[in-house]
């Protein structure tokens, strides 16, 4: 299998489970974040939890990739101002539209044409970005990234999670 | 019919299998934002050839397209909040207003490093604080701002 057609598949599951829970819809997003409901917390914190477990179960094994055979594994990257105010913009621009990136593109595969308009933006905020020279961030390198700039698998620089905490 | 909700219990943990299979597979971080901005950074560059990110987001539309045909279209009509205030010709402003609010998502999860995918699923799977912080902030400023504007209009 190529990693096209994996990036398809998990796409495909993602967008079916994102309908399926309502999160299209801008009414639902709202009645949640004026606590009208507790099921966008609910899904959400279960969505978490489970991703939290069979990721760093992942690691834990000292799994590989089933594609490409990659050992797989992340570094954690420092909270910096940045995430928050990025997050700040993001939420306005959230709680306005009732819709985030993932939404959005379930919006147009259903067919709800507003959708449309909320794409045009985010294509404008995604380019102004890409090409205002900011750079980029993750809230996590993965590791074939920083073997890139060091030239080995372990960067010297890498805080190991192995390492022990404090003095 | 599908037009019910699925239990929190089932779709929530189907969701987090999604980047769970994401990593499994490929390594992978599952973020919607990175889909744009590779599809985006292509289509400038007069290219097609999507990475694996560009195809997730291909697949969300799809899976999107997948669940109306079962469902028989959209799960709700108009635009909630927006084109119940804004009615007759103040419906003008529903298009302008999602723009902007879609320029604010796109540059503000790309500064953030993350979206809700991006730094609310995968970075929190990832034990990141960095996503951890993101995600308590996205979430604190969507609210206030819902409180805002249910008490501006």
């Amino acid at each position: 299998m190529s990693r096209r057609l994996a990036g398809l598949g998990i796409g495909l599951a993602f967008g079916v489970v994102l309908s399926w829970s309502g999160m299209t819809s801008p009414v639902v997003i709202r009645g949640a974040l004026l606590f009208h409901h507790a099921y966008l917390f609910l899904f959400f914190g279960s969505a978490v939890l489970t991703a939290t477990a069979g990721c760093c179960l992942l690691r834990r094994l000292g799994a590989h990739a089933l594609v490409g055979g990659e050992p797989i594994g992340w570094d954690p990257q420092p909270p910096a101002r940045r995430h928050i105010a990025g997050s700040v913009v993001f939420g306005i621009g959230w709680g306005i539209a009732d819709a985030c990136p993932g939404p959005i593109a379930t919006q147009l595969g259903q067919g709800a044409w507003w959708g449309l308009w909320t794409l045009a933006g985010v294509v404008i905020g995604v380019a102004v970005f890409m090409w205002g020279g900011l750079g980029e961030t993750e809230p996590a390198r993965e590791p074939r990234a920083a073997a890139a700039v060091s030239g080995s698998r372990r960067s010297p620089d890498r805080r190991s999670r192995t390492a022990p905490a404090g003095p | 019919m599908l037009h019910s909700q699925l239990p929190w219990y089932l779709a929530g943990p189907a969701l987090g299998l999604c980047v769970v299979a994401c990593r499994l597979l490929l390594n992978g971080r599952l973020g919607v934002t990175g889909g744009y901005s590779e599809i985006i950074g292509r289509i400038a560059r007069g290219s097609l050839r999507f990475d694996w990110r560009g195809w997730m987001l291909v697949g969300i539309v799809l899976g999107g397209t997948t669940f109306a045909l079962i469902a028989g279209g959209p799960d709700f009509h108009g635009y909630g909040w927006l084109t119940a205030t804004f009615t007759g010709s103040q419906r003008v402003l529903v298009a302008p207003i999602l723009i902007v609010a879609g320029v604010l998502i796109g540059f503000g999860a790309k500064l953030a490093g993350g979206c809700t995918s991006g730094n609310g699923l995968s970075g929190n799977a990832m034990l990141s604080r960095a996503s951890l912080a993101a995600t308590a902030t996205f979430f604190g400023t969507a609210i206030v701002v819902s409180f805002l504007t249910r008490a501006l209009t």
